[in-house]
């Protein structure tokens, strides 16, 4: 096992590097730069200031070179300065990261803790009136797109009841910026992304439940006088969650991706909204730091899958 | 004579559905004796198995039911015990083996919770009495390396392997009743006779009967003490080995013996019955086996024949004999 990690940990060099390459030259194909926007009419000659910000910048050096010049200093930890923000790049991504962590963190929780459950108890009365009506409210959830529920609650709970903050990622007053703060003020966005994703869980759980309660070794735990109960919690419900980890291990590479829509509407200063604001400035450094913090979570995300794999399912083995 | 250990009467299991009522076992009679081996024949989808499972009480739900009829087992009907009760008697008075080795055990789990989960669950045993009496069972059954092979998975056994980890679980309680629905179909013919022989031994070590069902003929002359034939749900003849062997009566299980190719004999084509077994949602009025019967009379189709002793202890299902 400690091989193939490692040799998985290995093979995502060269995967990093090639998204690295790509992202860098889509990034310098699109029109324009951080400094083409300047229109201070107190400047005299602003064609001067942007040459000599772009010359500053190494702007006007060959592409390969920028590149170069840029993945050197990155690798020693050196990740720039953000040419709209003026300040340095992991000044930026740092506080990011932790909020859109703590958002996609809750939201996980929240569709986890309710999604499974409510999808076994489904399935142990399949298409009886629970399940019915448990199952359309699900797809109802799973129809609509999470910005809709966001706007419903920032209504429902911001701005008709007044019990949580319409937006922000901490609030103001002595507990700015405490955990409870960070988590008062990412409930309302968690809750909007788990509606949707704890049905989409919630109906792979009930199918997968019924599919492995039909199976042959099911039928052998009952012939051995085993209890209802404890023939799904010992041989139903291991089965079942094996096929869920594929969902697990894309949910854990979202999880510092942020959701960019919802961080928009609640404007909260995660992954998301940071990226946004990097593209729509041009703003190079930032840009690539937040591709390779994504890459990088992705990768891992799915490294974390094949483990999980390994170990519920003794039949999956990395020799 | 003794009380039979298990006695079937006028069982009836049914498929419900909103259109169509499938009747796949529809009435059956049969008594087990202790340490008998009884063997019941048919070919697919006379309701062998549903029989068995009927007898367990695990018919497919929902759809599946018991619509009638008794199971009596040690002189409880087992057809009324609640499901707490028939718990209990599952996996420590009667025990069950299916057909393929490969599904019927859990792949995530180790032999060894599988084997010892029936144990702490019938017997009062902690968990270390009870791995050391998995291992004690599973080279009882000739399963070598048994100390490793407890902690080892499904997958990383032979099929032949499995199957005598799937009877050391079916007998490990010792139970009085061992069901085995099509043990030997899904191995190859020398692992089915040691699996044979194995079944044969349990009976002669732990006094435990057993219900074995199969369609090879082969097997019940290797085994059987008592032969059940069933037909569409049906039983046809119920008679001990030796009898059927010999001077088989109803029509059907004559084409069954008709259809066993022979080394002395040498023909250009295998016997086969023709004509199929008639749909189990719409079984004719007569006997149902008429259409396909070679001595056929017109008031076959008339009447169901009924069961009846045409000599002492050999029941046939035919008014012809």
């Amino acid at each position: 096992m400690g091989t193939y990690i490692t040799r998985r940990l290995l093979g995502m060099i060269p995967m990093l590097f090639f998204i690295t390459v790509a992202v860098f030259l889509m990034m310098h194909a699109a029109p324009g730069n951080a400094f083409n926007s300047i229109m201070n009419p107190a400047i005299k000659d602003p064609q001067a200031l942007i040459a000599s910000l772009e010359a500053q910048n190494f702007l006007n050096k060959p592409l390969w070179w920028q590149y170069f010049h840029w993945i050197g200093l990155f690798v020693t930890g050196n990740w720039g300065f953000s040419f709209a923000q003026h300040a340095p790049v992991i000044d930026l991504v740092g506080p990011a990261i932790q909020n859109t962590l703590i958002l996609s963190v809750m939201a996980e929780i929240i569709t986890l803790a309710i999604g499974i459950p409510l999808g076994v108890l489904q399935s142990r009365k399949p298409y009886s009136g629970f399940d019915y009506t448990t199952s359309v409210v699900s797809f109802i959830l799973f129809s609509v797109p999470y910005f809709i529920f966001a706007i419903l609650l920032i209504y429902l709970f911001a701005i008709h009841l007044r019990i949580f903050p319409a937006q922000g990622a901490v609030g103001t007053g002595p507990n700015a910026g405490s955990l409870l703060d960070h988590i008062y003020h990412a409930l309302l966005p968690a809750l909007s992304i788990s509606l949707v994703s704890l049905a989409f869980y919630s109906r792979n759980t009930r199918g997968s439940m019924l599919e492995v309660s039909r199976k042959d070794y099911v039928r052998t735990a009952y012939a051995k006088g085993l209890m209802e109960g404890k023939v799904f919690s010992k041989h139903v419900l291991r089965n079942a969650l094996i096929p869920l980890i594929t969902f697990f291990g894309l949910d854990i590479g979202n999880l510092v991706g942020g959701a960019v829509i919802l961080e928009g509407l609640f404007s909260y200063q995660g992954m998301g909204l940071l990226t946004i604001s990097a593209v729509n400035n041009r703003d190079y450094n930032v840009i690539m730091a937040t591709t390779i913090i994504f890459a990088v979570a992705v990768l891992l995300g799915n490294l974390l899958a094949d483990i999980l794999y390994a170990v519920v399912d003794p039949r999956i083995r990395y020799n | 004579m003794a009380e039979p250990l298990l006695a079937i009467k006028d069982l009836k299991t049914y498929f419900i559905s909103k259109d169509m009522e499938v009747r796949a076992v529809d009435g059956i009679d049969i008594n087990v004796n202790e340490r008998q081996i009884v063997c019941i024949v048919g070919e697919s989808g006379c309701g062998k198995s549903m029989t068995s499972l009927s007898i367990m009480r695990l018919v497919p739900q929902p759809r599946g039911k018991i619509v009638g009829g008794e199971v009596k087992f040690a002189g409880r009907d087992l057809l009324k015990l609640t499901e707490k009760q028939m718990t209990d008697v599952r996996g420590n008075d009667i025990s069950m083996i299916f057909q393929e080795p490969m599904t019927a055990l859990n792949p995530v789990l180790t032999i060894g919770e599988q084997i010892t989960e029936v144990l702490l669950r019938h017997r009062n045993l902690t968990k270390r009495e009870a791995m050391a009496k998995a291992v004690e069972m599973l080279q009882f059954v000739g399963v070598p390396r048994a100390a490793e092979i407890v902690h080892e998975y499904p997958h990383q056994l032979s099929g032949g392997l499995r199957q005598r980890v799937m009877i050391a679980m079916a007998m490990v309680c010792e139970p009085k009743l061992l069901i085995a629905d099509e043990p030997t179909t899904a191995l190859d013919v020398t692992i089915q006779a040691q699996v044979l022989e194995l079944m044969k031994k349990m009976r002669n070590d732990f006094n435990t009967a057993i219900i074995l069902i199969t369609h090879d003929l082969g097997v019940v002359a290797d085994m059987a003490d008592h032969v059940v034939v069933m037909y569409a749900g049906q039983v046809v003849e119920s008679v001990n080995a030796d009898d059927l062997f010999a001077a088989p009566l109803h029509p059907y299980t004559k084409a069954l013996m008709e259809s066993i190719p022979s080394l002395e004999e040498e023909k250009e084509t295998l016997y086969s019955i023709p004509g199929t077994v008639p749909d189990a949602a719409a079984y004719p009025v007569g006997c149902r086996f008429a259409d396909r019967c070679p001595i056929k009379q017109p008031s076959c189709y008339e009447s169901m024949p009924l069961l009846r002793e045409v000599k002492p202890g050999h029941l046939v299902r035919c008014d012809l004999v």
